[in-house]
């Protein structure tokens, strides 16, 4: 999502494309263009966000009349032990998530562009994307039988390498890693993708005179192929960081009470628990414009950071 | 930037025989990659049409021996599978077409109609792209409550009709498409629905087919909306389904394994059949944007 707007916006138009402009007299069919977008719009995203920040100043079961509490939530939030246990247990898990999936996809797309047999090419592009078009309730299930201490399948292929396994989802210093190994089976596939993608962008003319100039594959990797992929690379960092910040499904269906010891709690699952099972509305909804705070940050440091880093 | 992706680049000749030691290896590697990333699959799917008595044996067998499909027809009596099928179909259909048609008209406003607050609307849209649904989601039930809705199909598909992010790129695309097109339609009389639906959208094969599949896909597979707004199995959808059947009493893991190999292959399936337009499109939404 890195957003060209401005770049767009700047770009004269030709006078000749005015008379849809009219005289101002035909403005409304604008409106009517945009009226259902618009009105959806203030229903499900711009109404409810001003309401969750307004639900955050007060206390409410659901039930009973709604209490003002002033910044009183997000001052509990300051003193609760849970909450930096989540958001610690998130950053682990997010950044884990990045490093893992830039790495393996890099490597994998410039192995998989450098194989000349089309069947295994072929091959290994569909594996290794077949996972991310399962929903994450079929996987998080499926792999809560891969990784069964008894009969599961690395149990035993462990084993059969002379490896003890742990028991993975009730061991607390295993439970979050097996997370984000799973995590990693299911959305490879996305990543590598995107590399595979960008490693088009390259200008073959750039890697053939690094070649006549007498770089080896890593110098020409190292100097010539990363720093253009930096764009791709850029945006994978930052969709894999939001979309691990936002952990939920796999946590809630495999570790449902939030692991061993709260070892797999994230901070969505803290505010699923907060908001829909103990019915703490306000303080769910200020945890929920903490995640919305990060997610922003991190955005707005795309912005910056595309323009001062990467490569365009 | 759709064909691209499964391509290779030809590497050059002259080198071939020397790389070609590494070459192998690297074959070699790529292809215990490709195993491993599908042996799951393959597992869940031969359990499945394992009989109950032999399935989950250790060591894991990899054919299914004795064969049964009974395991998919014990499905039914647990959870009502053909109904949270079409449930799964309905919502993933009428999200995806309609918000499909609301973005097309809305990227048009932005991208060729003239009216007060353009940018401003456009640039507030844009901004709610940093919004996660969890933090909607708690005034979002609120609303659903009020209107009845909890535990009706409407409350995953109203809310899923708006999509910033395909009202974005479509106007980005639109924007790609020579003005001279519907300038020449509108002075022959055309009118702009006219010019959006016979001009505009025909141009815009794979902008549309790439939104048309992430959103059918985003639909089809979300877990947190039904997990928040459904509660009887009758009106639930296939992923929240498959985590009530495991969770609930009664049911074999062999008969949970056929409900997962039940949802999880036509997904394969279609896939398979059209492998191009989704990479592309993934592509597409990640390097265009």
């Amino acid at each position: 999502m890195t957003i060209s707007l401005t770049r767009r916006r700047t770009a004269p138009r030709p006078p000749a494309i005015q008379p849809t402009a009219g005289a101002g007299s035909r403005q409304w069919v604008g409106y009517a263009f945009l009226c259902p977008a618009l009105l959806l719009f203030v229903l499900f995203v711009a109404g409810p966000f001003v309401a969750a920040i307004v639900l955050s100043l007060y206390r409410w079961d659901m039930l009973t009349p709604a209490q003002f509490a002033g910044v009183g939530n997000f001052t509990a939030m300051f003193g609760d032990p849970l909450l930096y246990r989540s958001l610690a247990n998130t950053f682990v898990f997010a950044l884990a998530s990045l490093v893992t999936h830039l790495v393996g996809g890099l490597l994998l797309a410039l192995g998989v562009n450098r194989l000349k047999n089309k069947v295994l090419s072929y091959f290994v592009r569909t594996s290794l994307f077949f996972p991310f078009v399962i929903s994450w309730a079929a996987v998080a299930l499926l792999w809560k039988y891969v990784l069964d201490p008894s009969f599961g399948l690395v149990t035993y292929y462990l084993g059969r390498l002379g490896l003890d396994t742990p028991n993975w989802f009730n061991d607390p210093s295993w439970a979050l890693p097996s997370i984000i190994g799973i995590d990693f089976w299911h959305t490879i596939g996305f990543t590598f993708v995107i590399m595979l993608a960008g490693l088009q962008t390259v200008p073959n003319t750039l890697l053939e005179a690094a070649r006549l100039d007498g770089a080896n594959a890593w110098q020409t990797l190292w100097h010539v192929t990363i720093p253009m992929m930096s764009p791709t690379i850029f945006f994978a960092a930052v969709i894999t960081f939001l979309g691990a910040f936002q952990i939920f499904d796999p946590i809630q269906i495999i570790t449902p009470q939030g692991g061993p010891d709260n070892s797999t709690m994230s901070v969505v699952m803290y505010l699923y628990q907060k908001g829909f099972q103990s019915f703490q509305v306000g303080y769910a909804s200020a945890v929920s414009l903490l995640v919305f705070a990060v997610m922003m940050v991190v955005t707005l440091l795309q912005f910056w950071g595309s323009r001062r880093w990467v490569h365009q | 930037m759709g064909a691209p992706v499964t391509t290779g680049r030809a590497a050059p000749v002259r080198r071939r025989h020397r790389i070609r030691p590494a070459r192998v290896v690297l074959g070699l590697v790529l292809l215990v990659v490709g195993v491993l990333m599908v042996a799951p699959l393959v597992w869940l799917i031969v359990q499945s049409l394992t009989a109950e008595r032999a399935a989950f044996s250790l060591p894991p067998g990899w054919l299914p021996r004795p064969f049964t499909v009974d395991n998919f027809a014990n499905i039914d009596g647990l959870i009502p599978f053909g109904r949270m099928a079409l449930n799964s179909l309905q919502v993933s259909l009428i999200s995806t077409v309609g918000s499909m048609l609301v973005s097309v008209l809305a990227g048009y406003a932005f991208s060729r109609l003239r009216f007060r607050g353009r940018q401003a609307i456009l640039l507030v849209m844009l901004s709610a792209l940093m919004v996660p649904v969890q933090t909607t989601v708690i005034p979002v039930f609120v609303l659903m409550r009020n209107l009845g809705l909890v535990d009706h199909l409407a409350a995953l598909w109203l809310p899923a009709l708006i999509n910033v992010f395909a009202i974005f790129f479509f106007r980005q695309y639109f924007n790609t498409i020579p003005r001279e097109l519907d300038e020449a339609a509108r002075i022959d009389g055309a009118s702009h629905p006219w010019i959006l639906f016979r001009i505009i959208v025909p141009l815009s094969g794979p902008a549309l087919a790439a939104m048309t599949i992430l959103a059918f896909e985003a639909s089809w597979n979300n877990y947190f909306g039904p997990l928040i707004f459904l509660s009887s199995p009758q009106h639930m959808t296939l992923p929240i389904g498959l985590v009530t059947l495991q969770a609930g009493q009664g049911g074999s893991s062999v008969v949970v394994f056929a409900a997962i190999t039940a949802v999880v292959v036509p997904v394969m399936v279609v896939f398979l059949a059209f492998q191009r337009s989704f990479a592309a499109s993934i592509a597409s939404a990640g390097i265009r944007g």
